[in-house]
């Protein structure tokens, strides 16, 4: 079947990736878009979010899941129409600035290389709306664990 | 609510429990983060709980999960040894993952690498079934102080 035959996008297979995992649901996580070269991934700001009571800062773990979710689904889009299962091996976050309290962020994560059990993401964040400075960046290796049936996740 | 400093004090000489200080910050609350204390030695625990599932399948944690309550435990640690406790701001934060995190109580560790002046260097390892298997270990460096800084 030719990319434009089959009964579902990128974008389908990542929101129903995202629905599968139950704490970035929890963290109100949305795909934006998706494309092979790249995924956008939105989080709203939330006050059980964060991290620093005096300032309102939203904490660093919800940016680093946000961001962990968002590359995986990144080489979903690499690997599409396959779906495949990525644990994280290694993710490297620096958190650049500190975003504003009450901003949404949204981050952009590519898979700019994809060997046989390997996969080299990048990702960027930003306050949504924001200028153009990220908040964010992050550098991760994905492993592709070969399993039948892992198409089942997304209804494949 | 009770100054910081106050909170961290009376930690220290044990007349407030670690979890007051724990249960300051929403994001720990809503990971559900517990701290169990023996003298000096904190271990930090992630109780098993549907909202840090990844793979529901498996069950898996989510790694992010893991990686967040890693990172708390990290600034609640140091907060514990600044002399003017305020807290601290991730820089970065670099994790390994060794082994899946399978849907049961997660406990981690910090060690303080170095605590300097600005900056401090801390090590964080987790485990589920004994600390000699971490199932992940993480570095990562804070900012302690920001005066002078523009930002």
């Amino acid at each position: 079947m030719t990319e434009k035959t089959l009964p579902y996008t990128r974008l389908d297979i990542c929101n129903r990736f995202l629905e599968s995992v139950r704490h970035s649901v929890v963290l109100g996580l949305e795909v934006v878009s998706a494309t092979e070269e790249c995924v956008r991934v939105r989080m709203p700001w939330r006050d059980d979010l964060v991290g620093n009571p005096e300032t309102g800062v939203m904490h660093g773990g919800a940016i680093f899941a946000m961001m962990d979710q968002a590359g995986g689904m990144a080489i979903t889009c690499r690997t599409f129409p396959t779906f495949e299962i990525t644990p994280t091996i290694d993710f490297r976050v620096d958190h650049l600035r500190s975003p504003g309290k009450g901003r949404a962020v949204v981050c952009e994560a590519k898979c700019y290389r994809l060997t046989t059990h390997v996969a080299f993401v990048s990702v960027t964040t930003w306050e949504e709306e924001g200028d153009d400075e990220p908040i964010a960046t992050g550098l991760a290796t994905y492993t592709r664990l070969k399993i039948d049936k892992a198409g089942t996740v997304v209804g494949q | 609510m009770k100054a910081l400093k106050t909170l961290i004090e009376e930690c220290r000489s044990g007349e407030a429990d670690y979890q007051a200080l724990i249960d300051r910050v929403p994001y720990a609350r809503f990971l559900g983060i517990q701290v169990i204390a023996q003298g000096d030695e904190l271990t930090f625990v992630l109780p098993k709980h549907d909202n840090v599932v990844g793979n529901p399948t498996l069950p898996a944690l989510h790694g992010g999960a893991v990686a967040g309550f890693m990172e708390q435990a990290a600034i609640i640690f140091i907060l514990l040894q600044m002399g003017e406790p305020k807290v601290p701001k991730t820089i970065d934060f670099t994790i390994d993952y060794l082994r899946a995190g399978l849907f049961r109580n997660t406990y981690a560790e910090c060690s303080v690498t170095r605590l300097g002046r600005r900056i401090a260097n801390v090590h964080i390892s987790a485990w589920q079934k004994n600390r000699q298997e971490p199932i992940t270990i993480a570095r990562a460096h804070f900012l302690l102080s920001d005066d002078g800084s523009t930002d």
